[in-house]
C-alpha cells in the first residue's frame, strides 16, 4: 500500500464552490444524468479482457488476431513483437492493441513508424477500422500537436525533426516492417532505443532473416536485459545463424515477448491458391535471336549478358534499351558486334508472352487482373499492347508519391481492368479485391514472389486466389522456374521456412547466390547443374528440418 | 451498453433544445440548434464568417441511424464505439460537470427541504494494467449521513434548476468543501482495506525488469548510463502503480426529508 501513489482531486470541490457563489451556471437533471450513465458505459471494471471489441462492432476480428492483442497487452504488459506471416493481419492486431488502450486511458500520444509507401495506408486504416484518430505529418504542425501521427523512419530521424521526437513522451511507439532497425549499429536502431516510451510494438514477418544478433537486438529494444547482455548473448550462440528453434530455452524466452501466427496455424486457407504455370513459345524469329545474343562471343561479362536475356525474355523494348545503352557507352569493348543483335530486336513482332497475356486476359473474363513484372519498358509496352486490344490498365510503381499510388490503386478498383506493377510496387499495397495474378516474369527470390502474392493472398481476401506464373520454354525463364520454383516445391508454403533454411545454408541473399551462379557459368550446361545442386541443397536441408521438427517442439 | 442508445439520444437532444423531425425505426432526424451545431459539426470557420458578416447562420441538420438492421442509407450509422458516439459522451462528460438542483414537490404547504453534496466519483488502478470504479456518495449537510448508489436512489425524483413552490432550503451545517473531505476519508479508507493483488504484481514486475535491465548495462560508460537511466524512467511510468481518483460530476442537491 505504501507504494502505491494515490492522486486525489482537488480541482473539482473548488470550481464547485465558486461555482455556487455566482450562481451557475449549472447542468439540469437530465444532462447531468447522463454524463453519469456516459461514464458508466465507457469505464472498465476488469483488468482483463479486451474492451475494443465492444466499440468495433463492424469488423470481423479473426481468433489468432484477438488472441495475439489479449497476450500482448496481459502478458507482455505492451511491449511485443508481432511476427505473423504475410497477410495475416498484423496491422489488425496493433489497431486492435492501440484502441484497448486508448479505451482504458492508458495511451494517448502514439508514433508510428512505417515505410514511407505505407504512411497513407496506416492512416487510413487506423481511422476507417479502428476510428483511430492519425494524422500524417505535415509541415508548419510542431510533433507536439499530434497525438496519433504515423510518419516515416527516415522522416523522423532527421534533423530537426529528430531532436522534436526525442524530446516527447510518447506512450507508445510502433513500428511496422521493424526488421529494418534489427541493426544495432544503424541510425534506425539508436534512433528507436533513444525513444522516450511506455508501450512499444514491433511488427515484422521475417524477425530473424539471417542472425540471431537480429533478434537479440529487436528484444533489446523491448526488453533489454531478457536475452542477457550483448556479450554473454554472443558468449552463448556466437554469430551462429541457428534457428531459434534448435535451442528451446532461447525459443522460450523468445516467445514470452514474440507472438508468431503461421497461416498453417491459424488455419488462414479457406481462400486457397490455384497456381499454374504458363509455358510460352517463342516465335521462330524471337529463338533465332535469343540464341544469337546466347552465343555471341562475349564482349560483355556473364553477368551482363545474362540481364539482356532475361530482358528479351520480358519484352524487346527492356532489351532493346539496355543493349543500346551498352553500346553508347565508348568504354565498352567489342560493342560493335551488338549492333546487328539490336538491329535484329527492332524488327522483331509481337512479344510471346504479351500475345498470351492477352490471350489469358480474355479468356478469365471480366475480373481484376494484376500483372507484374520486373522491368519498366515491359509494363509501358504491356499498356500499351493491352490499350491496342480494347483492355484498360493502369502504371503502379515504387518510385510513384504516396498520392499517386493511392489514386492509380482507386483507378485499378473503380475503372481499369488491370494493374501492371513493377517490382519495386510490390510491397505495400493492399488489393484484396483483386484475385487475379498474373507473374509476368519470375523474380529469381522466392520470398519476392510470396510478397507479390501476400498483395492479394491476404487478410481479407474471400475468394480463392489465381495465380499464373509465365515462362519462356527452353530460356533462362525454364531454368528458373523448373530448377527454382518447381522443384523446391517453393509455392507449397515452404516459403515461410526459406529464410531459417537460407540462415542455416548460411546464404545470405537468395537473388544474390542465383546471380553469382549465372554469373561463374560458362555454359547453359554448367548453369543448369550448379542450379540443380543449390536446389537439391535446399531441399534437402528442408527435409531435415521438417522431420526435426516433428521430433521436437 | 449500460444504456439504450436511441432513447439516450432522443434525451440528449432534447435536453439540448433540439427539435425532432422525425424518429421511426431506429432513425432519428435532428434540427440541430446553433449550440448543438457548433459542439458536434466541427465547422468553426463557418461559424467565424457568417457571425462575422452578422448573419444568424443555419444549423445542420443530423440523421442518426441506431437500428444496425435499417435500409436507411442516408445518415449516420450510430453504434457503440463510433466516433458520433464517443464524440457525444465526451460532450457530456466535458460540460456537465457541475450542477445544483431542486426537488420538485406538489406542495400546498411549507415543506423544507436539505442540503445534499452528491459526487459521483472514479477511481482507476493503474499498474500493468488498469481498472476503474464507479461511486456514487451523497452527504446529507444537515446531519453528515452519508449514502452510497446515491444517482440511484435519485433516479425515481424529479428535479429542476428552480426551488418549487412553497418550498424553502435549509442552510448547510457542513460546508460543502468539509463534505467533500469527509467524502474522501470515507474512500481512503476503503482504498486502504483492499488486497492490493494488482499492485504487488505490478511492482514485481518492475523490480524484475530493473533488474535485467542493470545488468544489461553492467559495465556501461557515460553514454549508455543516460540511455539506461530513460529506461529505467519507462519502466516506471509504465509499472509504477497507482490509485487515480476523479470527480465525474458532482453537486448539491436539495431533497425534501422522508
Amino acid at each position: 500500500m505504501k507504494n502505491i501513489e494515490i492522486i486525489q482531486d482537488t480541482n473539482f470541490i473548488e470550481t464547485l464552490e465558486e461555482k455556487l457563489d455566482i450562481d451557475g451556471p449549472f447542468s439540469s437533471w437530465e444532462l447531468f444524468k447522463m454524463a453519469y450513465e456516459a461514464e458508466l458505459t465507457t469505464i472498465t471494471s476488469d483488468f482483463h479482457g479486451l474492451r475494443a471489441l465492444e466499440f468495433l462492432p463492424h469488423m470481423n476480428f479473426l481468433p489468432h488476431q484477438v488472441e495475439t492483442a489479449k497476450q500482448a497487452i496481459e502478458e507482455m504488459n505492451g511491449r511485443a513483437i508481432l511476427a505473423d506471416e504475410v497477410g495475416l493481419g498484423k496491422t489488425i492486431e496493433a489497431g486492435l492493441i492501440l484502441k484497448e488502450y486508448m479505451i482504458r486511458g492508458l495511451v494517448k500520444k502514439i508514433l508510428i513508424l512505417v515505410p514511407a509507401s505505407l504512411v497513407n495506408q496506416w492512416v487510413k486504416e487506423l481511422n476507417e477500422k479502428f476510428f483511430i484518430p492519425a494524422a500524417t505529418f505535415r509541415k508548419n504542425y510542431p510533433w507536439e500537436s499530434y497525438d496519433i501521427i504515423v510518419t516515416s523512419i527516415d522522416t523522423a530521424k532527421r534533423s530537426p525533426h529528430r531532436e522534436a521526437i526525442l524530446d516527447l513522451n510518447y506512450d507508445l511507439i510502433l513500428i511496422d516492417e521493424a526488421h529494418k532497425i534489427k541493426n544495432h549499429k544503424t541510425k534506425n536502431f539508436e534512433f528507436v532505443r533513444a525513444l522516450k516510451k511506455k508501450y512499444c510494438l514491433l511488427l515484422t514477418a521475417t524477425p530473424v532473416q539471417n542472425q540471431l544478433i537480429e533478434i537479440f537486438n529487436l528484444v533489446s529494444i523491448l526488453k533489454p536485459g531478457h536475452l542477457g547482455n550483448y556479450e554473454s548473448f554472443l558468449e552463448k550462440y556466437g554469430k551462429d545463424r541457428k534457428k531459434i528453434n534448435q535451442d528451446a530455452f532461447l525459443k522460450q524466452l523468445v516467445q514470452k515477448v514474440m507472438v508468431r501466427n503461421t497461416r498453417k496455424d491459424t488455419s488462414l486457407d479457406n481462400s486457397k491458391r490455384h497456381i499454374e504455370t504458363i509455358w510460352v513459345d517463342f516465335s521462330p524469329e524471337e529463338y533465332k535471336v535469343y540464341n544469337e545474343l546466347d552465343k555471341t562471343f562475349q564482349p560483355f561479362s556473364t553477368f551482363s549478358k545474362i540481364t539482356f536475356l532475361r530482358e528479351l525474355c520480358s519484352s524487346r523494348e527492356a532489351c532493346f534499351l539496355s543493349l543500346q545503352k551498352f553500346v553508347n557507352d565508348e568504354n565498352n569493348h567489342g560493342r560493335e558486334i551488338l549492333q546487328p543483335i539490336i538491329e535484329q530486336i527492332g524488327q522483331l513482332p509481337h512479344h510471346a508472352k504479351a500475345q498470351k497475356v492477352v490471350e489469358l486476359l480474355q479468356k478469365i473474363g471480366d475480373e481484376k487482373v494484376i500483372i507484374f513484372t520486373e522491368y519498366r519498358a515491359s509494363q509501358l509496352y504491356l499498356q500499351w499492347y493491352l490499350q491496342q486490344h480494347g483492355i484498360t490498365s493502369v502504371p503502379f510503381r515504387g518510385g510513384f508519391k504516396r498520392g499517386k499510388k493511392d489514386w492509380m490503386k482507386q483507378l485499378f478498383k473503380d475503372k481499369a481492368q488491370v494493374l501492371i506493377a513493377t517490382e519495386a510496387g510490390g510491397e505495400g499495397i493492399n488489393l484484396q479485391f483483386c484475385n487475379y495474378m498474373i507473374n509476368y516474369d519470375l523474380p529469381w527470390n522466392p520470398m519476392r514472389l510470396e510478397q507479390r502474392i501476400g498483395r492479394i493472398h491476404r487478410y481479407g481476401q474471400e475468394n480463392d486466389v489465381h495465380i499464373y506464373n509465365f515462362a519462356i520454354r527452353n530460356t533462362l525463364e525454364e531454368h528458373i522456374m523448373t530448377l527454382l520454383y518447381e522443384k523446391i516445391a517453393l509455392f507449397e508454403k515452404v516459403i515461410g521456412h526459406l529464410d531459417d533454411i537460407l540462415a542455416e545454408l548460411n546464404i545470405n541473399s537468395f537473388e544474390g547466390e542465383v546471380k553469382s551462379i549465372m554469373n561463374e557459368s560458362s555454359s547453359t550446361g554448367e548453369l543448369k547443374i550448379k542450379l540443380d545442386n543449390l536446389a537439391s541443397i535446399i531441399q534437402s536441408t528442408q527435409n531435415s528440418w521438417q522431420e526435426e521438427s516433428q521430433y521436437g517442439n | 451498453m449500460a444504456i439504450n442508445l436511441h432513447s439516450f439520444l432522443e434525451n440528449y437532444f432534447e435536453a439540448h433544445h433540439c427539435d425532432i423531425i422525425s424518429n421511426q425505426d431506429g432513425v432519428l432526424k435532428i434540427q440541430l440548434n446553433e449550440k448543438m451545431d457548433r459542439a458536434l459539426m466541427n465547422r468553426p470557420f463557418y461559424w467565424h464568417y457568417i457571425k462575422k458578416m452578422g448573419r444568424d447562420g443555419d444549423p445542420m441538420q443530423l440523421t442518426l441511424i441506431t437500428n444496425q438492421d435499417s435500409l436507411e442509407e442516408r445518415g449516420e450509422r450510430i453504434h457503440f464505439g463510433s466516433p458520433r458516439l464517443q464524440q457525444i459522451l465526451t460532450h457530456l462528460k466535458e460540460n456537465e460537470r457541475f450542477t445544483r438542483l431542486f426537488q420538485i414537490i406538489q406542495a400546498n404547504q411549507n415543506t423544507a427541504l436539505q442540503p445534499w453534496l452528491v459526487v459521483n466519483i472514479k477511481i482507476s488502478y493503474i499498474g500493468k494494467h488498469k481498472k476503474d470504479e464507479l461511486f456514487s456518495i451523497g452527504l446529507n449537510l444537515i446531519n453528515g449521513i452519508m449514502q452510497t448508489e446515491m444517482m440511484e436512489s435519485l433516479y425515481n425524483k424529479e428535479f429542476g434548476m428552480k426551488i418549487s413552490d412553497f418550498c424553502y432550503t435549509i442552510t448547510p451545517i457542513i460546508k460543502p468543501k468539509s463534505g467533500y473531505k469527509r467524502i474522501l476519508s470515507v474512500l481512503d479508507q476503503y482504498i486502504q482495506d483492499l488486497d492490493h493483488e494488482w499492485a504487488k504484481e505490478s511492482l514485481h514486475e518492475l523490480e524484475n525488469e530493473m533488474n535485467l535491465l542493470k545488468h544489461f548495462y553492467e559495465g556501461a560508460h557515460d553514454e549508455e548510463i543516460v540511455q539506461m537511466e530513460k529506461e529505467l524512467q519507462d519502466l516506471k511510468e509504465r509499472y509504477q502503480p497507482k490509485i487515480e481518483m476523479k470527480v465525474v460530476n458532482g453537486g448539491i442537491f436539495y431533497l425534501k426529508g422522508n
